[in-house]
């Protein structure tokens, strides 16, 4: 036992009186734990800062075969339900109307800017990723909306709704920035996939159909029940916080969205025929 | 045969498949046969699809190391991010190699064994690691860690082989370094057959040995044969040592034997193939096998944890789960979910942190909320719209489109005795009737003494409420005594010829888990055919939710099921509204409304945030 006391209480003032090798010693200490520190943690958050275009919808619209169709350049693979969302890396060139297999090789002309593309599952139970991307997106330029032209007729419903869903999203999202600087306009473009199909809809007839759809829901959800947790206090001052478009209008139009800077668009097209390039061009111009 | 394997992300990206009949998903339950397995870190699945007919005992194998060689190949390029692009075309190779050897495996096994052992021996040369018989359980790592030279033992003495006895004895420490030995000589003259069998010999003293449990023998007797390691050295790390000289000399003797066969052409390719598959899975298991090296390295790596669990950045494992879920589990608890949905719950959660990195500055219990407010959430959205007028209002006034005719929206509510099904049937009444709607409410309980009048005194009531707002509302009663599914059927008809727009049906209160009761529902849920099966639960009962609500969503016959729940009583209970999860844990049925106290107007449309938010909250 004095053995040791007597060595801790040498190693103690060997510490403590000053000498060279202390200093160098201490020195080291005191200047590389931050930098390993911070070597650690930055390397743990990736640096991604990119431009983001993200891919919502119902399931089976064909949000991942686009991705990976714009990815691959030739043809997409056969794809399942998504599970967690996936991003890609794509280059987009800006001042050129390429076709996206051009657009795809390194030596494409033309000013070149780098984009993520975002898949979302479209599953009901996991559409919490797709809405949690609309909101906190800095870098979000437009979301591509995609859905199948071929069954609108029995899936209209379903697809407004989530449509109505996404809207609302965005549309709170202008609406609740009070910062001075000004809102970038955020561009949605509806996608009307299966263009290849009998059965699809031409992208006009789309349009009507979806206008008709969301006024319906607007008009059904205004005179719903509250969801539980509000208050009915908080409910005066929000009165038209769940209203899509323009308060107390009769017809729905995406038309009346500008009002929020959301910009709607509907361009037809064929993941499985590759006619895509509406859409990319759509992309290309937004970023 | 398989019909298909298939290996895809999480994500959606089909990254190799093969298939050998083009049938298509939906694959059928009754038959087809799924195997799967997932890799967590990558975000893998792996598929096999065959026919429930055939009883094919290797495909969990070979799933298993399909898994192994794939991640293996190309996890650098699954990691890479922002890209779906993995280049494995030369994958069929591979599968080719794993199908072909488990299936004549499979073959093997079925027929007599040794003869075919020695045959399959004899035609494939040296370096033909792929006939392993059967191992006996609990040998697997070792033997397979070693089976180079185990295949140098088939040249040579493949009659004696006689699993497991002979096996076991392999699995031993100083065996496995005069087998390294003799694995070397055997490699320098790989065609060497008449080798001395040195086996014979070594039985007679080891005779008394002592096997322990992972069958390993106790070490005193012999410790001196061990030729590979320093004499006084441990007896496990000598036998870790031998094993790694084997493993050495195994390895540098196929890199020889590929030299040599690359230059030939044709079916040496597909040997060299072999070898390279095996490579992979014995490393893998090897890796697996292999726990922390040394004191040093354990007490670095202890530093790093106690650093990581501050700094963030730590890959979770099962033991430091166990406690922070095991307190998740009891929060849940005392929220009043049922223990078995928490159980369900904690595993799920447990499972998909397994092996997952927490974020910088990020400690396990926060990132365990987090997931958990993740499962929640996923498990409380219903997979569809619950937008009730929106339903109504399709089956009532169909487009012009489609060619249903107009007629009632029918809504029924069952429940057990006394959770507030008339209340939570009139509350929704009103919400219609603000809607102006035509309601037409069915007495359906012909049961109890007085049920009839409390629902007209609920209807005299709501029309007094509603006349200003122009809905309008009968109530629809055939006295007591009468068969209920009847009523409810003589209502909807009547419903029809009058233009309502919907019919409420009340029914009686019945205990759950009373099949004479029960079995009513059957022919009610036939005859009155409703859009909506609603049942209610009390937010105040406990356990016992889980097994109401799965023997109620049982109750309505084949291919038809509760549509929704309403919780009611939930202003009683404050933030512990367990019963939500169990019962949406139990049956898959989403929540529609929730019933927050005691006027017409206390009925809410089910927030899935809110639920997520009162369930975590821990101050209470």
């Amino acid at each position: 036992m004095p053995t040791a006391m007597e060595q801790l209480i040498e190693y103690i003032e060997y510490i403590l009186t000053p000498s060279s090798p202390v200093f160098i010693v201490g020195a080291l200490i005191v200047f590389l734990v931050p930098i390993i520190v911070h070597i650690f943690v930055s390397r743990a958050t990736p640096y991604t800062n990119l431009p983001s275009i993200v891919l919502v919808g119902p399931p089976g619209a064909g949000k991942t075969s686009l991705q990976t169709l714009l990815e691959r350049g030739d043809v997409a693979p056969s794809t399942h339900s998504s599970q967690v969302p996936q991003s890609i890396e794509l280059t987009a060139s800006v001042d050129q109307h390429l076709s996206f297999r051009e657009a795809v090789k390194d030596d494409a002309p033309g000013e070149h800017k780098k984009f993520l593309l975002v898949d979302t599952p479209g599953h009901g139970k996991l559409r919490n990723f797709a809405m949690d991307s609309l909101v906190a997106k800095d870098g979000l330029r437009g979301i591509v909306f995609m859905l199948d032209a071929a069954t609108l007729d029995e899936n209209l419903a379903a697809t407004a709704n989530y449509l109505y869903e996404v809207l609302l999203a965005l549309q709170k999202r202008v609406s609740s920035s009070k910062t001075s600087k000004a809102v970038t306009v955020i561009n949605v473009l509806i996608a009307a996939n299966k263009s290849d199909l009998f059965t699809a809809l031409p992208a006009t007839l789309v349009k009507s159909n979806l206008e008709a759809e969301l006024g319906r829901i607007r008009k059904s959800r205004s005179k719903g029940l509250l969801a539980s947790g509000v208050g009915i206090d908080d409910v005066d001052n929000e009165e038209n916080d769940d209203w899509l478009g323009e308060y107390g209008s009769e017809k729905f139009t995406f038309g009346q969205m500008q009002e929020f800077n959301l910009e709607v668009d509907i361009i037809g097209g064929s993941v499985s025929e590759a006619k895509v390039d509406k859409w990319w061009h759509w992309v290309s111009e937004r970023l | 045969m398989l019909d298909t394997f298939e290996i895809l992300t999480t994500s959606g990206v089909v990254l190799w498949s093969r298939s050998r009949l083009p049938i298509t998903p939906p694959y059928k339950s009754d038959q087809h046969t799924l195997k799967w397995t997932f890799v967590k870190e990558l975000g893998l699945i792996f598929v096999a699809v065959y026919r429930s007919l055939l009883h094919l005992s290797w495909v969990d194998k070979l799933v298993d190391n399909i898994k192994t060689i794939f991640v293996d190949l190309y996890g650098d390029q699954i990691k890479k991010p922002n890209t779906t692009i993995v280049h494995c075309q030369e994958f069929d190779g591979y599968f080719d190699q794993q199908m072909r050897e488990l299936e004549s495996s499979a073959a093997t096994k079925g027929t007599t064994q040794t003869p075919t052992f020695a045959l399959e021996n004899e035609e494939s040369i040296s370096g033909n690691l792929g006939d392993e018989p059967p191992l006996p359980p609990g040998l697997k790592h070792r033997n397979n860690a070693k089976t180079v030279h185990d295949g140098a033992h088939d040249l040579s003495s493949t009659v004696e082989r006689q699993p497991p006895s002979c096996w076991k004895r392999r699995a031993h420490g100083q065996d496995v370094a005069t087998c390294a030995q003799d694995a070397e000589e055997s490699f320098r003259c790989p065609h060497v057959v008449g080798r001395r069998d040195y086996r014979p010999k070594k039985k007679a003293p080891k005779k008394g040995r002592k096997w322990d449990a992972d069958g390993f023998a106790d070490e005193d007797d012999d410790v001196q044969l061990d030729y590979s390691a320093a004499p006084n050295s441990v007896t496990s790390d000598s036998e870790a040592e031998g094993r790694s000289a084997a493993r050495s000399t195994a390895v540098d003797s196929v890199d020889s034997s590929t030299w040599g066969t690359k230059t030939s052409k044709g079916q040496f390719v597909l040997r060299d193939l072999d070898d390279e598959v095996h490579d992979i899975l014995a490393s893998a298991q090897n890796k697996s096998s292999t726990t922390s090296s040394g004191i040093v390295g354990s007490g670095l790596s202890t530093i790093n944890s106690l650093f990581r669990n501050v700094v963030g950045g730590k890959t979770l494992t099962k033991e430091d789960l166990a406690k922070p879920m095991d307190g998740m589990k009891e929060h849940l608890i005392k929220k009043n979910v049922a223990p078995e949905a928490a159980v369900r719950l904690r595993d799920s959660v447990e499972k998909e942190l397994l092996g997952v990195k927490t974020g910088s500055f990020e400690s396990i219990d926060t990132r365990i909320k987090k997931a958990m407010e993740v499962s929640l959430t996923k498990m409380l959205t219903p997979t569809s719209s619950l937008d009730l007028l929106r339903d109504i209002e399709i089956v009532t006034r169909p487009s012009g489109f489609s060619s249903q005719k107009p007629r009632p929206y029918v809504m029924s509510i069952v429940g057990v005795n006394g959770v507030g099904k008339s209340t939570n049937l009139s509350k929704i009444c009103y919400f219609l009737l603000q809607n102006k709607m035509k309601v037409l409410v069915v007495a359906g309980d012909t049961f109890r003494s007085g049920a009839v009048e409390q629902l007209k005194v609920h209807v005299r009531n709501l029309k007094e409420l509603t006349e200003r707002e122009g809905g309008q509302v009968e109530i629809f009663e055939k006295g007591y005594g009468g068969d209920a599914a009847t009523v409810a059927r003589d209502a909807v008809r009547a419903a029809t010829s009058e233009g309502y727009d919907v019919v409420l049906i009340d029914t009686a209160g019945r205990r759950h888990n009373d099949q004479r009761l029960m079995s009513n529902l059957e022919k009610f849920a036939k005859l009155a055919n409703p859009d909506k099966i609603l049942m209610v639960g009390e937010a105040l009962v406990g356990n016992d939710s889980v097994a109401q609500a799965r023997n109620f969503n049982a109750s309505f016959g084949q291919g038809r099921t509760l549509d929704g729940f309403i919780i009611s009583k939930c202003d009683t209970v404050g933030d512990m509204v367990g019963t939500l999860v169990s019962i949406v844990h139990a049956t898959n049925v989403p929540v529609l409304f929730v019933g927050v106290g005691q006027h017409y107007s206390d009925i809410r449309n089910f927030s899935v945030r809110w639920a997520v938010e009162k369930l975590l909250n821990s101050s209470n």
